[in-house]
């Protein structure tokens, strides 16, 4: 200020005193926490991140493994589940039963259980009610199976009689008793290894 | 030393080692330009020139597209047991170029593990020009597994695998002229059926395939990779009516049948009276679905089905049945019977000689006489006996959802002569197929009530849009309950020792009802009735509350009628069938009609 008197302004100066150094500072502002700090929130941030991403591939790859592992009991499953079909095959259960000598049950008798009364007419079985259980033999080409030989043998004029149960419904046709009996004895030479396409050649009554 | 000064600390001007700072900021300069230059040329290369087939490119990179296939449906009985069943397997295929040079090895190795044919395998281990050669197709998967694992172990490169899904027939023969078999796979992967059931219901049994798209970095899905996965439709399992261990049986005696009397071929059929589900329909002689290349192709149709025949005298009971219904007639109807009747060009006559005889109804049917018969149908109004017979469900289809099912012939207006109609009241002149005529005959074991016969359970539908199955048969009155008994009532007669023609159909501690045929057959050569036979027996049990109806058919046999041929076969089915679900014989006395009268 100019109403300041120029003698209070040199002796402002005169008394100013000299100018020496400041002492350095004991303590600098420091900056360490805050880079460990930044630097600890990268680290967490990355390597969880990489964690997490390796988890998740760890994942998938126990998911292909279990995957893979669950296709092959499939298979094995479903392999296991064929050789079941094989052992219940009636066709198998059957020719091991026949082997052991069994056949099907002729007749049905039921057995009461309270007071064990047993109900219609159950006979054991035989033999003779089992059943072919082989394919049948395979039809062979005339090469191997040539036509028989037949000839009619007319026998003498006795009328063949007709046995019961084994009557046939055989419409129609007129002839007398005695042709049929020739064709009878004419059918029994010719007996084998008839393929059955042979038959429509046969001319008959 | 004097106090270091900032002056000292300054390092000489002359003689330094770094350029100048101006220098060393334009080298630097130049470098980073000339980088970015190569960055701003690759930028401009990769956006503004085909930016869109590089972004493809980079996409479909570790992109796995695969298709998800659907499993095939299975084909079950009646209790859940697999006539047809997918399996899952793989093909077994070589890279040649690998193989060749120990070729006669590996196939050594792999002729006997996978059961292929040595020669054939070296061949196609040898070809040339080729990274791709079959060698074993439709293997089960744990096998192929099992077998390269092996092949790896002793040092044999060049052998892979690839999806090849397998249909395994675990019933073989049994019902194989039902389900049929699959051919070669399409291109696509998709099943060819070349018959049956397989044919008839393939939308049914095979799914939709579904799709999945995702990203994959070693061998390994990403987690977080793009993927769309769209689901596959496994396809529907079809249950039928068929029970596998009766279809068996009847399969055995038909086929035992048919080897002691030197037919030619026959069939079966076993209906559930009361719900008309087809419990076996076989057919002798039949194939080996899991092999069918080993028969002849005209076995993969199931001739009960497809092919007629005239059914004789089991039409006998329909025509009955249909005169009692409109009051023609009752089972104690009495006629005179001649030898033969003057019909039009041809005489009538009954299969044995006999001179007038004095035959009831009952007596008719039970001695199978066609005179008798046409003596009764003449009392038919004009046209009443056809529409009797199309209520039956002669001449129409029976839908039960196999291919190639024929209609039969049922001739109809002028077609119909009065010659026709006298032969048709004893089965001739006409032509079934013998699910028509089963059914037929099981409308009078079902109280006159015809129930649509039917092959599946529930219901399904057929590739062309109808539905099949037990929840949609019909059930229509064709004759009255009086009309069915009486029939009933006549039909026991013909099992009678004395009396009847079957006395070796009856089943020991069961009522039986049923009814022989014998018809003349129409060669194919000459077309006209060349001598052979279709003998056939139809009948239920037990006859006054039937449960199963059975009809046999066996075409050709050297000697024999329905009695003595169709008959037994008959009695070892119902015997089986009516002991296997357990049916109680009811404990009544059985019919004593009388067939004759003085």
């Amino acid at each position: 200020m100019s109403e300041m008197s120029a003698v209070a302004r040199v002796a402002r100066v005169v008394a100013a005193p000299t100018l020496r150094s400041v002492p350095a500072p004991v303590r600098a502002v420091t900056h360490v926490p805050f880079l460990v700090m930044v630097t600890a929130t990268l680290l967490v941030g990355i390597v969880g991140l990489l964690v997490f991403n390796t988890n998740m591939q760890q994942a998938s790859f126990a998911a292909t493994a279990l995957n893979a592992q669950a296709e092959s009991l499939t298979a094995r499953e479903q392999t296991l589940r064929l050789e079941l079909d094989r052992l219940r095959d009636p066709q198998r259960v059957a020719a091991e039963a026949s082997a052991l000598g069994m056949v099907p049950a002729p007749s049905t008798g039921i057995l009461h259980l309270p007071d064990g009364r047993v109900e219609g007419t159950p006979r054991p079985a035989t033999p003779e009610d089992g059943i072919r259980l082989g394919p049948l033999a395979p039809v062979k080409p005339d090469v191997l199976s040539p036509a028989p030989v037949r000839r009619q043998v007319l026998p003498p004029d006795v009328p063949v009689a007709e046995t019961r149960g084994d009557r046939t419904d055989r419409p129609g046709g007129a002839e007398g008793t005695a042709q049929r009996g020739a064709e009878e004895q004419g059918r029994a030479q010719g007996r084998q290894n008839r393929p059955p396409d042979q038959q429509r050649n046969r001319r008959s009554r | 030393m004097g106090p270091r000064t900032a002056a000292s600390r300054r390092p000489p001007r002359v003689g330094s080692r770094r350029a100048s700072p101006a220098v060393r900021l334009h080298a630097g300069f130049i470098v980073i330009s000339m980088l970015l230059s190569v960055f701003a040329v690759r930028l401009i290369q990769l956006q503004g020139i085909d930016p869109d087939e590089i972004a493809l490119r980079a996409s479909q990179d570790g992109t796995v597209d695969v298709s998800l296939p659907a499993s095939r449906g299975d084909i079950l009985d009646r209790a859940g047991e697999p006539l047809a069943a997918s399996v899952e397997g793989v093909m077994v295929a070589a890279d040649p170029l690998v193989t060749a040079p120990r070729a006669s090895e590996l196939a050594k190795f792999l002729s006997p593990r996978l059961g292929i044919d040595y020669v054939t395998t070296l061949e196609r281990l040898r070809v040339e020009d080729s990274r791709f050669s079959y060698i074993a197709r439709r293997v089960p998967a744990t096998l192929a597994r099992d077998v390269l694992a092996e092949a790896s172990d002793e040092g044999f490169d060049g052998l892979f695998t690839r999806r090849d899904p397998l249909r395994t027939y675990p019933g073989r023969d049994v019902a194989a002229n039902l389900v049929g078999f699959l051919g070669t796979p399409a291109d696509d992967g998709s099943a060819e059926p070349l018959a049956g059931l397989e044919e008839s219901f393939n939308d049914h049994l095979s799914g939709t395939n579904g799709r999945a798209r995702y990203q994959v970095g070693a061998g390994n899905r990403l987690p977080l990779g793009d993927s769309t996965v769209t689901e596959a439709r496994d396809g529907a399992d079809l249950t039928t009516t068929i029970d596998r261990d009766l279809q068996w049986y009847a399969q055995r005696v038909l086929r035992d049948t048919i080897r002691t009397s030197g037919a030619e071929s026959g069939f079966a059929v076993v209906m559930d009276t009361p719900t008309g589900e087809i419990l076996a329909l076989a057919d002798e002689p039949t194939f080996d679905a899991s092999a069918p290349l080993q028969s002849s192709e005209d076995l993969y149709r199931s001739k009960a089905m497809s092919d007629v025949y005239e059914p004789g005298s089991v039409q006998k009971v329909l025509t009955a049945a249909g005169l009692i219904d409109a009051g023609k007639v009752t089972m104690r109807t009495r006629l005179k019977v001649p030898g033969f009747l003057a019909r039009q060009d041809r005489p009538i006559r009954d299969y044995f000689e006999h001179g007038l005889l004095k035959l009831t109804m009952a007596g008719v049917i039970a001695k199978s006489s066609n005179v008798g018969t046409v003596l009764a149908a003449d009392r038919y109004d004009e046209g009443e006996l056809r529409r009797y017979l199309t209520a039956f469900g002669l001449g129409d289809r029976t839908r039960i959802g196999l291919g190639g099912e024929t209609r039969g012939i049922l001739p109809d207006g002028s077609g119909w002569t009065s010659q026709t109609g006298d032969r048709i009241a004893f089965g001739q002149s006409l032509s079934v197929n013998a699910v028509q005529m089963a059914a037929a005959v099981n409308t009078i074991a079902n109280g006159g009530v015809r129930v649509d016969p039917s092959l599946v359970r529930g219901s399904a539908t057929l590739d062309d849009g109808t539905v099949v199955g037990t929840d949609v048969a019909e059930r229509r009155t064709v004759v009255s309950e009086n009309a069915a008994r009486q029939t009933m009532l006549m039909m026991e007669r013909v099992l009678d020792p004395e009396e009847g023609v079957a006395p070796r159909a009856a089943v020991e501690g069961y009522r039986v009802a049923g009814k022989t045929g014998t018809a003349q057959r129409v060669g194919a050569e000459c077309g006209c009735y060349d001598g052979s036979t279709t003998v056939s027996f139809a009948g239920f049990a037990p006859a006054d509350d039937p449960r199963f109806t059975i009809y046999v058919v066996v075409q050709n046999p050297r000697s024999g009628g329905g009695g003595s041929v169709a008959g037994p076969a008959f009695s070892k089915m119902m015997t089986f069938a009516l002991r296997r679900y357990q049916v109680p014989p009811t404990r009544t006395e059985p019919s004593s009609l009388p067939v004759r009268w003085r």
